[in-house]
């Protein structure tokens, strides 16, 4: 990455580690960097435990303080996020970057109406008047098509049906304009034709509002819909990017490749699926070598001796595999 | 063991006679005020020796209460069961001996084990229900174990919260193999794995299949998964049956509104090629007082007066072997674009 | 299955590897918690001191003295004073302990037993058979504990024994309730339904996989009881409902040193003081056993 093109990136995470520390540590993050330029869309794809969502929360430092250690540097829209006192994270939460999750009861506080929460979410970055807020609450429930939105300023969360719920809290998130919005599997408590719903939802709104979004999601599909660029995270670290038509159609990380595999799309009836065996590490040390190598059967001893370099591909395409290398060879 | 007992010799309607043969069966929960959910309205259904059904449906479409029903954990209200041609709670085949016969897996694979029972203690406990002596019944569970991919020695005498996810699922599917069932209800048993986990279980499923002869009745949301697996296919909204019929033919053709829907539904997994339209709006309705008529009508596209008023019964359609409950594929309907009766003669 | 099939199985003859067991886990959970293990290094100490009380008192607890009455902590001969009569307070305290824990146990130990047997069969069978018992129970439950135990006393009469039944009364209500939520949680997990599945009966589902899961949870909160009767117990002495003196108990002592509170307030108030430490203790230690239970950790 060169400084030049630094400064006009949304998002620049250099070399991010994440350590929680307990009775046993767990490494979660290591060794992440990525880039997201305004306006683009990255789907970070991952199984549970490859810490995909503490990479994400790591953007808005939504980590416990005291039990985490963080190395490396993320810089947001300009900001050196690690180094943000209380009061300009108070004002970067929300203003620019904001975040929407699995499960929108997180988001949304069950006592208070869908319109007051999102005023108030207003009014805390903008001095605006509470009747003003109020009507842009109103504008942003149209945003985020919510049938009948005057009926529905009033209401409760609990009083909204699941996909309504993931709506309104995209609307929240939404409330003061953010630069950057993080999705933390947002659909993936959603029914079928629900989730088809959200996703045309958010792909709509970040091309009309221009922000940049980075998608945490296990499900191919879901972040072949949304995403411009895919990262596969395993065992904290990302092992291969690329333009989605890259990874799709040219998978080179034995993980993407199995990952793919096991999506079942277009897997031959009746036949064996070509499944990975074994599963993730335990992450209480940080890796030494390549984490996927017990599970790979192209695993040679250098991949159990050392850690994979990172082979760049092409422009944004980086494979940590050493079978990548033959990639690279003229052909 | 006595409980050892080879396909051939218990397969007593023979091949033509369907495993399990479920006729009408209603299950409603009243919610006091009148209110009454129609978890299950009416279901009819065959799952042929050896075959697997998928069932698929969104929530609150009556798929899980369907297969308690068929587990006979949840009685019907209405409507009964044949078991390879005898009806199920009858003298011919009580309760318990249709228990030895049909067994389940649970979607969430550490609720479904009790905690304080060892690995072998809960996949024994079957059998010695049903008298097995409490050695033998250790001795059939290790075997189990080993059968599933898990090493006795190492996981026998372990408890559940120290097994992974996908290492308890696997126990799951031994215990309900611990009684030599014919038919086995697999509730969303891959949903909560991660991928490359589901991955494993699903091919150790099918080698079990093979290896036992099994029979699967197998419920997910996973529409990828199921076509995969599946034989047949079936398709549930609202507590009813729409579509019924052998998988590649339903994937590829559609009759009901709502499988279609659904399948369109389903993330492309082609960049060049995103979805454009969601092809419904809105949530699922929830089954208390379901709309009259076709129970779909208030969010098909191809509704018609016919719709709202009339239930479409399922109706053969297609090439083969396929039903669907929708007025387009009843001839005489009343519906404009069903054949006219004439046409279908 | 071919017989064939089943030659080919590795069956493990040798022993698998046992891990070890749940309460294992428990106790070692427990050893980690500092106040807990103190709690019930002072419980255990109570319990010894009262077993113990003839060989441990330094005086006899009913030989009184009208010269020494009132006498103030420190006092040569009485360690701990004296009190209106001119009894060792000390050796008054450790005998008391005897009469105060087993008012304190017994009571809760019976109502555990009966509570389970209510709160768990209205559980796990549910249905009309729930709303009787519960609706019953909560008839009692409706009642505040002391003026419940205080109108069952006065009814039977004073008493040793007296007071014990209507103890025991007054704590089946909670039990029972504690039981019957914690058996509903239970009976609606899967792995119950997957043993009904099985075939298996009410009873081997209660005995297999219901009791081993609701009894650790039901035990931790009786215990959590246990100074609940020691005070309550001690106020039915108090107002003359319980032990008759010259009996040495806490709440007894407590009452009868009252007149004396200007006196010698310290003195007047060690037993509660004693009342205060055994109940704590107790509250502590089944605050740690309930965290050591909480498997998932």
């Amino acid at each position: 990455m060169n400084p030049a093109s630094t400064s006009t990136l949304l998002v620049a995470m250099e070399n991010v580690t994440v350590r929680f520390r307990g009775a046993q540590n767990v490494h979660a993050v290591n060794g992440v960097s990525l880039t997201l330029e305004p306006g683009k869309v990255l789907g970070i794809l991952g199984e549970s435990g490859s810490g995909k969502s503490v990479t994400l929360k790591t953007l808005l430092r939504l980590l416990p303080e005291s039990r985490t250690d963080i190395g490396g540097t993320v810089i947001v829209d300009g900001r050196d996020v690690l180094a943000l006192g209380p009061q300009e994270l108070a004002d970067y939460r929300g203003r620019a970057t904001s975040m929407i999750f699995q499960d929108p009861m997180l988001a949304l506080d069950p006592v208070y109406t869908i319109g007051e929460q999102i005023a108030e979410a207003i009014v805390r970055h903008e001095k605006i008047s509470r009747k003003a807020a109020m009507q842009r609450a109103l504008e942003l429930l149209q945003l985020v098509r919510i049938p009948s939105p005057e009926r529905r300023l009033k209401a409760y969360p609990h009083e909204m049906s699941g996909g309504m719920r993931q709506r309104a809290m995209i609307a929240l998130a939404l409330a003061a304009r953010p630069k950057l919005l993080l999705a933390d599997e947002p659909t993936t408590a959603l029914d079928a034709t629900v989730q088809i719903q959200i996703l045309l939802l958010l792909r709509q709104l970040q091309r009309d509002l221009g922000m940049g979004v980075i998608f945490v999601t296990h499900d191919i599909g879901v972040a072949v819909e949304v995403s411009d660029r895919l990262a596969v995270m395993y065992a904290g670290q990302i092992v291969e990017t690329g333009t989605v038509r890259e990874l799709i159609s040219d998978p080179q990380h034995p993980y993407t490749r199995g990952l793919l595999a096991a999506n079942l799309h277009g897997a031959k009836k009746g036949e064996r699926l070509e499944a990975i065996p074994g599963a993730p590490p335990a992450l209480n040390e940080p890796p030494s070598s390549c984490s996927f190598a017990p599970r790979c059967k192209h695993a040679e001893d250098r991949c159990r001796t050392g850690l994979p370099p990172a082979i760049v591909l092409g422009e944004g395409r980086i494979v940590r595999c050493t079978r990548a290398e033959a990639e690279l060879a003229p052909a | 063991m006595s409980l050892e007992i080879s396909t051939e010799e218990r397969d007593r309607g023979g091949a033509g006679t369907p495993l399990l043969e479920a006729r009408t069966l209603t299950k409603h929960f009243p919610l006091g005020r009148g209110a009454v959910v129609r978890a299950v309205d009416g279901v009819d259904f065959q799952v042929l020796k050896g075959e697997t059904l998928g069932v698929v449906g969104e929530s609150g479409c009556g798929k899980s209460t369907t297969a308690r029903v068929v587990m006979q954990l949840i009685l019907q209200d209405k409507g009964e069961m044949l078991f390879d041609g005898e009806a199920v709670g009858s003298a011919a085949l009580s309760l318990k001996e249709y228990r030895r016969q049909a067994q389940m897996v649970f979607q969430d694979s550490y609720a479904s084990l009790n905690p304080r029972l060892t690995i072998e203690d809960s996949i024994a406990f079957g059998p010695t229900v049903h008298g097995v002596p409490k050695s033998g019944a250790i001795l059939r569970a290790r075997d189990l174990l080993a059968r599933v991919g898990l090493d006795p020695a190492r996981f026998a005498a372990r408890y559940p919260h120290e097994l992974s996810g996908g290492q308890r699922q696997r126990v799951n599917i031994a215990r309900a193999l611990a009684l030599g069932p014919r038919l086995v209800i697999l509730d969303e048993a891959v949903s909560a794995l991660d991928k490359s986990v589901e991955a494993q279980v699903l091919n150790l499923l099918m080698d079990l299949r093979e290896e036992f002869g099994l029979t699967y009745i197998f419920i997910s949301h996973d529409l990828n998964v199921v076509r995969f697996i599946s034989d047949r296919v079936m398709v549930m909204y609202l507590g009813e049956v729409v579509e019924i019929g052998p998988v590649d033919e339903l994937y590829d053709d559609p009759r009901h509104p709502y499988t279609r829907a659904l399948l369109s539904a389903m993330p492309s997994m082609d960049p060049d090629n995103r979805t454009m339209e969601a092809p419904l709006a809105g949530d699922p309705p929830n089954p208390i007082n379901p709309p009259e008529g076709c129970r779909f009508h208030p969010r098909c596209p191809q509704a018609q007066t016919v719709c709202a008023k009339v239930k479409p019964v399922l109706t053969r359609t297609g090439a083969g072997a396929r039903l669907a409950a929708c007025h387009m594929e009843i001839a005489g309907s009343g519906h404009s674009r069903a054949l006219g009766l004439e046409d279908a003669a | 299955m071919s017989a064939a099939t089943t030659d080919a199985i590795p069956v493990a003859i040798t022993q698998p590897l046992r891990s070890p067991g749940y309460w294992a886990g428990v106790f070692k959970r427990f050893k980690r918690d500092k106040v807990a293990v103190g709690a019930g290094l002072v419980v255990l100490a109570i319990i010894l001191m009262a077993v113990f009380a003839d060989y441990i008192a330094p005086a006899d607890p009913t030989r009184s003295s009208m010269l020494r009455r009132l006498r103030p902590i420190g006092t040569p001969g009485y360690p701990l004073g004296a009190d209106e009569l001119g009894r060792d307070m000390l050796s008054r305290l450790i005998h008391g302990a005897r009469l105060s824990l087993f008012m304190g146990v017994v009571p809760v130990f019976i109502a555990f037993a009966v509570g389970s047997v209510i709160g768990v069969s209205a559980g796990f069978f549910g249905g009309k058979y729930n709303t009787v018992t519960m609706r019953t129970v909560d008839i009692f439950y409706a009642f505040p504990s002391v003026l419940l135990a205080i109108a069952l006393s006065g009814a039977l009469g004073a008493g040793v024994f007296n007071s014990l039944l209507s103890l025991t009364i007054v704590f089946i209500p909670p039990i029972a309730r504690i039981a019957e939520s914690v058996t509903t949680q239970v009976r609606s997990m899967d792995y119950v339904e997957a043993a009904r599945a099985s075939g298996a009966g009410p009873g081997t589902i209660i005995r297999v996989h219901v009791l081993g899961n609701v009894l650790g949870p039901i035990f931790v909160y009786a215990t959590s009881l246990i100074s609940v009767s020691m005070i309550l117990a001690s106020g039915l002495s108090f107002l003359g409902l319980g032990t008759k003196p010259p009996t040495p108990e806490w709440g007894l002592m407590l009452n009868t040193l009252r007149t004396a509170i200007y006196v010698q307030p310290w003195v007047a108030a060690l037993p509660g003081a004693a009342i205060f430490i055994t109940s704590i203790s107790f509250n502590l230690l089944s605050d740690g056993l309930r965290s050591a239970m909480d498997v998932k950790g």
